[in-house]
């Protein structure tokens, strides 16, 4: 230790070494002036402290494991070929047993509000239409609600569906482009639900299709962050990445029409 | 950590349509990412739909990954928080409404930090009483702002080096240990401030 008693540590140099601090591998004499800047600097002693106490919180969170089926159900919507033998019977029977009945009491709580915009003649007019070819959509495309085995039926799932669409409805409902923007979903949604090709990976053409389509960009090369506004969505040529989450639009809005 | 020859050699075999090497992959990495998007999002429902999408994205573009470029891990990693991101801004939209929404939520996630503290009266064990702490600790995270939580999660959950998680979230590595101490130290804050309040 050359020079034990000179302090000449700057905040932003603790705060650079803070975390080495903290995982132990400040050593000598670097290690003397860290500490002895956290004993004198008002600002760093403090944040040392809750720095510390912050990472002995975060040990108390322990692994969990992920819900029986997990892998299945991954297995299922990627190769496609897991599906029968392996998928596990406990997710899509909760789903499929009385999903309309626990739909049916949940939208019954939620969906008065909604539903009195949707009376209005205009709107219905609208909607009306969009769900039209929205049927024929599905059903040109072949989307049977057997099909729909991923989609997520829970209410959470539901209610995020519910006030996504909600917004976009109030925003282009008087738009023919919300019609072409259920078009695209649909086309999304087949393209989701249905197992990925076996083998398409290895397909150089099917490759480059893709190196241009720019939702298929390789991740490293997006820059993303959280605050990035991102209020302008662009409709039938939004390209909506793969969403399960979206899934439930068709089945809930499908189910509307009926109640 | 990964054996990087033998990681490789079971992507070259999902590639070339070995549904068993995919299997693998799938069984060892889901719960990393489960655990990543759980501690992320917050909720398991969100975590498993999460997850799903993350398998899906990799299992289309797994073709593109390029072991000289790093770990399959990392690659991993970068792509569950890529999508970690895209959910987080789709869901921004959904929390503006809930928020306007007067009918409260049904998730105790809703409650301030010190009421679900004081719900807690008397744990019966050691057991029961850790997770509560555990819960309460989880709760807080989802307070910190998504910057200070992911990089928090990534160090001091998932053990991930500076480096690594500096190559996950392109930032460099002087800014990814600011975030670390910036969220260890608001997320001390937070649970301070709560158990003060109880105690
Ligand atoms: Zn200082």
């Amino acid at each position: 230790m050359p020079e034990p008693t000179s302090n000449g540590m700057q905040c932003n140099e603790f705060d650079a070494l803070l975390a080495d601090a903290i995982d132990g591998v400040l050593s000598g004499a670097q290690l003397d002036r860290f500490q002895a800047h956290a004993r004198t600097c008002a600002a760093c002693g403090p944040l040392l402290a809750d720095a510390e106490a912050g990472r002995s919180w975060m040990k108390e969170l322990s692994q969990i494991e992920p819900p029986v089926g997990l892998v299945e159900s991954i297995l299922a919507s990627t190769t496609g070929i897991a599906s029968d033998r392996l998928l596990s019977p406990v997710r899509p029977s909760q789903a499929q047993v009385s999903w309309l009945e626990r739909s049916r009491a949940w939208l019954a709580s939620t969906i008065d509000p909604f539903w009195a915009t949707v009376r209005q003649p205009r709107f219905a007019m609208s909607f009306g239409m969009a769900f039209f070819t929205l049927s024929v959509a599905l059903s040109v495309a072949g989307v049977k609600p057997t099909d729909l085995r991923q989609v997520s039926l829970r209410p959470s799932a539901i209610r995020r569906t519910y006030y996504s669409t909600h917004a976009r409805v109030v925003r282009y409902y008087d738009n023919i482009r919300f019609v072409y923007e259920l078009q695209a979903r649909v086309r999304e949604l087949k393209r989701d639900v249905s197992p990925v090709q076996p083998g398409s990976d290895k397909a150089p053409a099917k490759e480059k299709e893709r190196k241009n389509d720019t939702t298929q960009e390789p991740e490293q090369k997006q820059e993303r962050n959280y605050s990035q506004t991102e209020n302008a969505v662009v409709l039938a040529s939004a390209p909506l990445g793969p969403s399960v989450n979206d899934l439930p639009v068709v089945s809930v809005t499908t189910y509307r029409r009926l109640v | 950590m990964e054996d990087v020859q033998v990681v490789a050699m079971l992507v070259r075999r999902c590639i070339s349509g070995d549904a068993a090497a995919w299997e693998e992959i799938v069984r060892t990495y889901n719960r990393r990412i489960y655990n990543i998007c759980y501690r992320f999002a917050g909720s398991g429902d969100d975590a498993q739909d999460l997850t799903q999408e993350v398998f899906i994205k990799m299992y289309r573009t797994l073709s593109t990954y390029d072991s000289s470029k790093g770990a399959f891990s990392t690659w991993v990693t970068t792509i569950t928080r890529n999508l970690l991101v895209d959910h987080f801004r789709k869901t921004k939209q959904d929390r503006l409404t809930d928020s306007i929404d007067s009918t409260a939520s049904e998730h105790e996630d809703a409650l301030p930090l010190s009421e679900q503290i004081q719900d807690q009266s008397a744990p019966p064990d050691a057991h029961v009483r850790s997770r509560e702490v555990s819960q309460t600790v989880h709760s807080a995270l989802g307070k910190l702002s998504p910057e200070l939580r992911e990089a928090v999660i990534l160090r001091d959950l998932q053990d991930m080096d500076y480096r690594e998680i500096a190559a996950v979230l392109k930032v460099p590595e002087g800014t990814v240990k600011s975030r670390i101490n910036r969220g260890r130290a608001e997320l001390a804050r937070l649970l301070q401030r709560t158990y003060r309040q109880v105690m």
